[in-house]
């Protein structure tokens, strides 16, 4: 079983990938579960056709007995859809309520045992031990970089690497979503060889997205026809095959500001 | 220019009250009328649980998973709420947690929302200072800003908690990685001694040196010594010396000092030297070392009960030393500086909150017995 978690700046597209690479692998007929640790909980959204689903926390807020039916839902091919959830910003831990919404996820539901792949999909930056917990805890087995050409989410980037590096976990590659930066394919490839990784996919920026977003939907789903399905689905059976993977060499500001020149 | 860094303090291993339990005693020595945990409803239950024997009124907001993850904001805001209504409290302290601050927790706003007619005092502290002195810092600065604590009240008490951390971390609980928890001597090996000493006529230095109320149990070891001295029909000289100065220290302090030397009177024990508050065992040791070189030198044995390790040893040196301290993991220290019989009251602690009068010490009642023995 793969388990991999995707990580990367906020508002990078750590969703929009985790959920069309989900839907691409449920096409080529892997079990899939997707389990959204961001408090706004819109990992799986797009799998379930526009519906938001309750989070674990929420419930857990509510203080009700949660069972498995209460907080897994099946979207768009099977794909088992799980929401973390969490706090408002500012307030509270969310870090803590991945920990714990994920051991009572454990508890109730066989959801994170009976697949072939599950994607963690993680809030932002690695901030605390409590947003590394999946990784720490032995619940991802690969992890993946989503970044794009722009200095902010490559700093980002590189300092996830640098919280890997730390727990001495592998990186299994970088993913690029581009924002129309000038050499942003060079640039990513550039940084992401120097990391000792490898640059596994470029999506370029594309409207789709976004129109099959708004409507609830993933690419895959919605216009499995197109040239940006096409690029997430490569991205899915590179994802499903790769078993390569290096603990990152984190590089340095001074560095990765020349890289973005 | 690169920072010198600072030289680490020996780990601590054994356990110690916490910074936050600290706080709640300095609560209740403001006189504070409710305190609201702003934690999980186990955070230092024990001590909580004691300092309701003593008045003090402790709550707790009972922060769950739940509370963690999304903030407890509500839950202060609703136990505020009620303790106004509940107790109708003239002052009010609000505690911090490891839970609560660790998640960020804004204690003040709570308050704003609510805004109590009453002073409340907001002491955002944790467990996690090695000093747990910090947690009386804290609480005292924020008395100071809720304006029922003077300026001066503060700098003294401050002055007094940095000596008792140095105290602590000579021959106290800090004073090393790890302290063997000992119940010292036997009290019957140790009260026939000073029966032996007092009949022998022995000049005997007997010095209350307590902390707070602790002073209700340890002046009854002090008063034993008087009172057996008088009927052995003893000709032994004995000063007797005590830190129940009523002038200094937050009025609750002052309280305790009068009741401690009224119940003294009563039982016919004069005090001789008063050296200093009831707050002030950390500083009262120079006293006492300056009393004895200029009037009483030549002294042949000296009891100390309270906080024996604060007196210094420089005038003590030459006398046969017997001290009763109430910490387990003091025994080894006191040994260590000299002291030739050392003892534990267990228990003194829970007996002491909540009381007025003097308590019967396990010490001073073994004591008597004894002496009363002799007598038939
Ligand atoms: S860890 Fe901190 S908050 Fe938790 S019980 Fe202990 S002292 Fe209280």
């Amino acid at each position: 079983m793969k388990q991999i978690a995707i990580y990367g700046k906020g508002g990078i597209g750590k969703s929009s990938t985790a959920s069309n690479v989900a839907a691409a692998c449920a096409d080529e007929g892997y079990s899939v579960t997707i389990i959204g640790c961001d408090p706004k909980s819109d990992s799986s959204i797009t799998l379930l056709g526009g519906h938001r689903i309750p989070t674990v926390m929420e419930l857990m807020q509510q203080r009700v007995e949660i069972t498995e039916k209460d907080v897994v839902f099946e979207g768009y091919k099977g794909v088992k859809c799980v929401e973390v959830g969490g706090p408002e910003p500012g307030i509270g831990c969310a870090g803590r309520g991945i920990i714990v919404a994920i051991k009572t996820l454990q508890k109730i539901s066989t959801v994170m045992q009976d697949c072939d792949l599950i994607i963690y999909d993680v809030p932002g930056d690695i901030v605390c031990g409590g947003f590394a917990a999946p990784i720490r805890k032995g619940l991802v087995n690969d992890t993946y970089v989503l970044t794009s050409g722009e200095y902010m989410p490559l700093y980002a980037a590189n300092n996830i690497c640098k919280g890997f590096a730390r727990l001495g976990n592998q990186l299994n590659g970088v993913i690029c979503n581009s924002r129309n930066a000038e050499n942003e394919e060079a640039i990513v490839s550039a940084f992401a060889r120097e990391l000792g990784s490898d640059l596994l996919a470029f999506i370029p920026k594309d409207p789709i997205v976004q129109t099959c977003e708004r409507a609830g939907f993933s690419v895959i789903e919605k216009e499995p026809e197109s040239d940006i399905a096409k690029v997430y689905r490569k991205l899915a059976r590179t994802i499903m095959e790769r078993d390569s993977a290096c603990v990152p060499e984190p590089v340095t500001d001074a560095r990765l500001r020349e890289l973005t020149g | 220019m690169s920072p010198v860094p600072k030289p680490l303090e020996p780990l601590i291993m054994h356990p110690r009250p916490s910074s936050i339990v600290a706080a709640l005693y300095t609560l209740r020595d403001l006189d504070v009328d409710v305190v609201i945990l702003h934690g999980p409803a186990g955070c230092s239950f024990k001590h909580a649980r004691l300092l309701e024997e003593d008045g003090l009124r402790v709550v707790t907001t009972a922060l769950d998973e739940s509370g963690f993850v999304f903030g407890g904001h509500d839950e202060l805001v609703n136990i505020l709420n009620k303790v106004i209504e509940m107790f109708d409290p003239e002052s009010i302290g609000i505690v911090g947690t490891c839970a609560s601050m660790i998640i960020g927790e804004e204690l003040h706003e709570a308050v704003l929302e609510v805004n109590p007619d009453v002073p409340v005092i907001e002491v955002e502290v944790h467990a996690g200072y090695r000093e747990n002195t910090k947690g009386v810092i804290i609480a005292l600065e924020s008395a100071l800003a809720a304006g029922i604590l003077s300026e001066e009240e503060f700098e003294r008490q401050k002055v007094l908690l940095n000596e008792a951390t140095e105290v602590e971390k000579r021959h106290g609980a800090a004073s090393k990685e790890y302290l063997e928890p000992s119940r010292g001597d036997t009290k019957y090996t140790v009260a026939k001694r000073i029966i032996q000493l007092l009949k022998e006529g022995k000049k005997c230095i007997n010095i209350l040196n307590a902390k707070k109320e602790t002073g209700y149990m340890f002046a009854d070891i002090n008063a034993a010594v008087n009172q057996v001295a008088k009927d052995l029909g003893s000709d032994s000289v004995i000063v007797n010396m005590a830190n129940l100065d009523e002038n200094l220290g937050l009025d609750r302090v002052r309280g305790h000092a009068r009741n401690i030397a009224r119940d003294l009177k009563g039982m016919g024990v004069e005090v001789h030297e008063i050296i200093g508050g009831l707050d002030e065992y950390p500083v009262t040791g120079k006293t006492v070392s300056k009393l004895i070189a200029e009037k009483y030198p030549g002294f042949d044995f000296a009891v100390i009960t309270g906080v024996p390790h604060a007196i210094p040893m420089d005038n003590l040196e030459g006398m046969e030393i017997i001290s009763v301290t109430n910490g387990p993991r003091q025994v080894l220290p006191l040994k260590e500086m000299g002291h030739d019989h050392v003892m534990v009251e267990i228990d003194l602690h829970p007996k002491t909150l909540g009381v007025s009068n003097i308590v019967e010490s396990e010490f001073g009642a073994t004591l008597r017995e004894l002496a009363r023995e002799e007598m038939q």
